[in-house]
């Protein structure tokens, strides 16, 4: 019986093992040839090991004039908390009032956010851009953070985490004398903390991880975000110096690998409870 | 910090006596102010404006930019580049839709039986490269996927299969960027298919086997029908994600061979941010708008009505 059982499970286990090595060998292989040499990189058959790593990708990564990698990975973690921060404090209150106010325009207001999920977010790309060239916003940390921190997104997903806070508890505390503010603040926020905290993961990894919107409203090698740099790294190198390339590619991986091994279960919990991926 | 104030003032009734239906509205506007303005600003304006520029011929290097009406719109049917790349997205969003979704619920169904040990690890293990960039993904895969050196075709050699010029090769391209992004993106769907399977009840298993049903029976009488309104919920956002697909053309192929890896966001770049042409850029962000609205729709009605029984 116990046999039958383990050789039932076989193929799973034989599907999930393969499935496992496909993701992760990529990744071992990319890790292995960042420490190659451009000689060795480039020898048939591709070695998944190499018996002499060098480290001078890592080095000559942030030597060269064009390549700002440091700085790139700052601006895109700045950037991208300061975004996080700014759909929360835009948001929060914002879905607080769906959630448990009660006012005139509420059902309308609700149905133009909801019109709006459907249309994909391209058509406002052209017009934003002209908006925050015209404000002289271009090239700056605040084209990164203001025009997506209306998300309508999270306010859906904070209004259904705040609908399941219990009323009683804020009942207990109009009768406290706590305001609106108060309730929202000192109630309803505190006891949503673990949908906060997946929420804000993905919101975060979504904005560290953009290509369009930094791509084209960045200019200066200083302004750049690392998903925009490593395209320009391999525009010029990867022809060349494809081991550098591949440093690059480790180096902007690793701390989205360490948020990754801190907060795996946050994050794999969050995926079915936000809906989000992280993109 | 100025809400908090103007709040608690309104609770101090001596002042003015307002009711409680006047407050609360007021409180709520408040709240929904910062919200409600960037809102209007960056994508009610926004998306008015896009639709205002499609027709004008809107040249950012031009002071003037004359109302043309339906011309750009005109061009864009006329527009070979614009068919081929709207063709090539549309491969490339249903390929890579079924794709992800045959990989991800495969993954799930394995993780999701009872025997099957270790199954955090394989959560974790097989949804790490969705958290990867687009940056990172792509300059990994142009060199998986290089002719000469890469490890697909040194994989595929000890089947006899000669070298494969995967991103170079016009028939070929959207299938490599489709596999690209399967493996980039198959975590997600399997995340939710899992919180799916999960939710359906044990007992209609057990009901199942001691009717004597077999495995198979099993997965399409009972698994695959409650999975339904998931694979829904797959199929219709990642369709959508992946028909906005930008960085892998942008990073891995730049659109090429030729136009063979042009896809509708890839075009709409070139056009309004290389050709700096952005009415029409506009008006093919809004043709793409309409394409996704419909889309949406027509899935939702044609799924829709199967999840029913």
């Amino acid at each position: 019986m116990k046999r039958q059982k383990f050789l039932s499970s076989l193929p799973s286990y034989a599907y999930l093992i393969i499935l496992g090595l496909i993701v992760i060998l990529p990744l071992i292989m990319i890790f292995s040839q960042s420490l190659m040499s451009n000689q060795e990189i480039n020898r048939w058959p591709p070695k998944i090991y190499t018996p002499e790593p060098v480290f001078s990708n890592y080095v000559n990564m942030f030597k060269r004039p064009d390549l700002k990698l440091a700085r790139w990975l700052f601006n895109s973690i700045f950037a991208a908390a300061a975004y996080t921060l700014a759909v929360f404090v835009i948001c929060a209150p914002a879905a607080y009032a769906f959630a448990r106010l009660r006012f005139p325009g509420n059902n309308v207001l609700f149905f133009i956010l909801l019109a709006t999920v459907m249309v994909p977010g391209q058509v406002t790309l052209i017009p934003n851009f002209l908006l925050v060239r015209n404000l002289h916003m271009l090239d700056t940390f605040h084209v990164l953070i203001w025009p997506g921190a209306a998300n309508v997104f999270a306010v859906f997903l904070l209004r259904q985490f705040f609908m399941q806070v219990p009323k009683e508890l804020e009942e207990a505390a109009v009768l406290d004398g706590a305001s609106y503010w108060g309730r929202f603040w000192r109630i309803v926020l505190p006891l949503s903390t673990n949908a906060l905290v997946a929420l804000g993961i993905f919101v975060f990894l979504g904005h560290y991880n953009d290509l369009f919107w930094p791509l084209i409203t960045t200019n200066s090698i200083e302004m750049r975000t690392l998903p925009v740099g490593l395209t320009l790294l391999n525009f010029s190198y990867g022809g060349m110096e494809r081991p550098l390339v591949l440093a690059g590619a480790i180096f902007a991986s690793v701390p989205v690998l360490i948020v990754y091994v801190i907060f795996q279960r946050q994050i794999i919990k969050g995926v079915a409870m936000t809906g989000m991926g992280g993109r | 910090m100025q809400k908090s104030e103007s709040l608690s003032k309104t609770n101090t009734p001596k002042r003015f006596r307002m009711n409680l239906k006047t407050r609360e509205t007021i409180a709520a506007y408040l709240f929904l102010s910062p919200f409600i303005i960037l809102f209007s600003v960056f994508v009610i304006r926004a998306t008015f404006y896009a639709i205002q520029m499609s027709f004008f011929d809107w040249t950012i290097l031009r002071p003037f930019k004359p109302f043309v009406g339906l011309a750009n719109y005109k061009e864009l049917i006329n527009d070979d580049v614009w068919w081929l790349a709207l063709k090539n997205t549309l491969y490339f969003s249903i390929i890579t839709v079924v794709g992800t979704s045959a990989v991800a619920l495969a993954a799930a169904l394995a993780i999701n039986q009872p025997q099957v040990k270790g199954k955090e690890f394989f959560r974790v293990l097989l949804y790490m490269p969705s958290l990867l960039s687009v940056g990172v993904i792509g300059l990994t895969w142009v060199w998986l996927l290089n002719t000469q050196f890469g490890i697909v075709n040194y994989l595929l050699s000890f089947i006899g299969i000669r070298p494969i010029n995967w991103l170079g090769d016009g028939k070929l391209v959207i299938p490599a960027l489709s596999l690209t992004t399967i493996w980039w993106g198959f975590g997600f769907p399997m995340l939710i298919f899992l919180a799916g399977l999960q939710g359906i009840p044990e007992q209609l298993y057990e009901a199942a086997r001691i009717d004597g049903a077999r495995q198979g029976q099993i997965f399409w009488r009972i698994t695959l029908p409650l999975l339904r309104p998931t694979l829904l919920f797959v199929t219709v956002t990642g369709f959508i994600a992946h028909f906005q697909v930008f960085g892998q053309p942008f990073i891995m192929t730049r659109g090429g061979p030729g136009r063979a890896s042009y896809t509708v966001i890839f075009y709409l770049y070139e056009a309004a941010w290389r050709a700096f042409r952005m009415g029409y850029g506009s008006a093919i962000a809004v043709a793409l708008a309409i394409i996704i609205i419909i889309f949406t729709l027509l899935q939702f009605r044609f799924i829709g009505r199967r999840v029913e029984y």
